[in-house]
């Protein structure tokens, strides 16, 4: 993204948060906070006190959905720059510590218990991040036909466990009930997958760094 | 590599290049050339051609098949 994009995105976050924060401030001060706090849209009127604050959200969501726009054209754009580029992308291998935000998934426990809510067994996808550290150490390597080959090696090695675990989870879960639980079955079922995905994650930089560096032969010139 | 053989490393010291000349000119990087070298990685029709042209031997003379 280029420098002025940058700063106009950001001009227009801190434009959206204070017309929030304005539009806020007037219906807690002078609209008896509605919109702010709950309310039963089905029994909802329109007042003209309330535009503020609703143009204030609509412009909040035109935001945020020109930020997820945004966000889809630089993934395009990288993939292109990823095809056409010589070397591998630059990353710090210490970004492989990222990986240990994965056991902020053991709080789905908690959660379920107290709240009977699931979603944060979804951070152990987290765990994929210690990918990050094999690919740091391949950072800036000049990608010829040996790297891209091994590559795409890693990938399928590594789209293989992955896809193999889902199965054998699928054939395993289908059986029946877990403990005679149908929402436990699926819980596990959940972790399974998003593990699943995370080693597939890890494994394709992993499998990569190893077929690279793998078998043990005398580097020096001779 | 069971039944692949390569001779580049003869044929590349008689030129007198190193392993890093030889992959610079080839578009690769040393560590493939010393996998070629010790017959640990099966080259691309493409990469055995570029290699063959800049040692200048035969691409059969370089690469063995049994």
């Amino acid at each position: 993204m280029k420098n002025n994009n940058t700063k106009l995105t950001i001009i227009l976050g801190i434009l959206c948060f204070l017309l929030m924060a304005a539009a806020s401030w007037y219906t807690v001060a002078y609209n008896d906070s509605r919109l702010l706090s709950p309310i039963n849209l089905a029994e909802y009127t329109f007042r003209t006190q309330d535009l503020p604050m609703l143009i204030s959200t609509v412009l909040f969501i035109l935001y945020f959905f020109y930020l997820f726009l945004l966000l889809i054209r630089e993934i395009i754009a990288n993939k292109r720059t990823e095809r056409t580029a010589q070397d591998a992308r630059h990353l710090d291998p210490r970004l492989g510590c990222f990986g240990f935000l994965g056991f902020l998934g053991f709080i789905g426990f908690r959660t379920y218990i107290t709240d009977r809510e699931i979603f944060p067994f979804v951070f152990f996808l987290f765990f994929g991040f210690f990918g990050f550290f094999y690919e740091g150490k391949m950072s800036d390597t000049f990608m010829d036909e040996r790297y891209r080959e091994n590559e795409l090696r890693a990938q399928a090695k590594a789209n293989q466990i992955a896809s193999s675990i889902i199965l054998l989870a699928c054939v395993i879960v289908g059986q029946g009930k877990l403990m005679g639980n149908l929402e436990y079955t699926l819980i596990a079922f959940l972790i399974v997958v998003v593990l699943s995905i995370a080693l597939d994650l890890f494994l394709s930089k992993y499998l990569l760094y190893r077929y690279d560096h793998g078998s043990q032969f005398d580097e020096s010139e001779d | 590599m069971p039944g692949f053989e390569c001779r580049l490393k003869k044929y590349r010291q008689l030129k007198e290049m190193t392993q890093e000349q030889l992959a610079s000119q080839v578009g690769v990087r040393r560590e493939t050339i010393m996998r070629l070298e010790k017959a640990q990685y099966n080259p691309s029709l493409k990469l055995a051609i570029d290699i063959s042209r800049a040692v200048e031997v035969p691409i059969e003379e370089l690469f063995i098949f049994k």
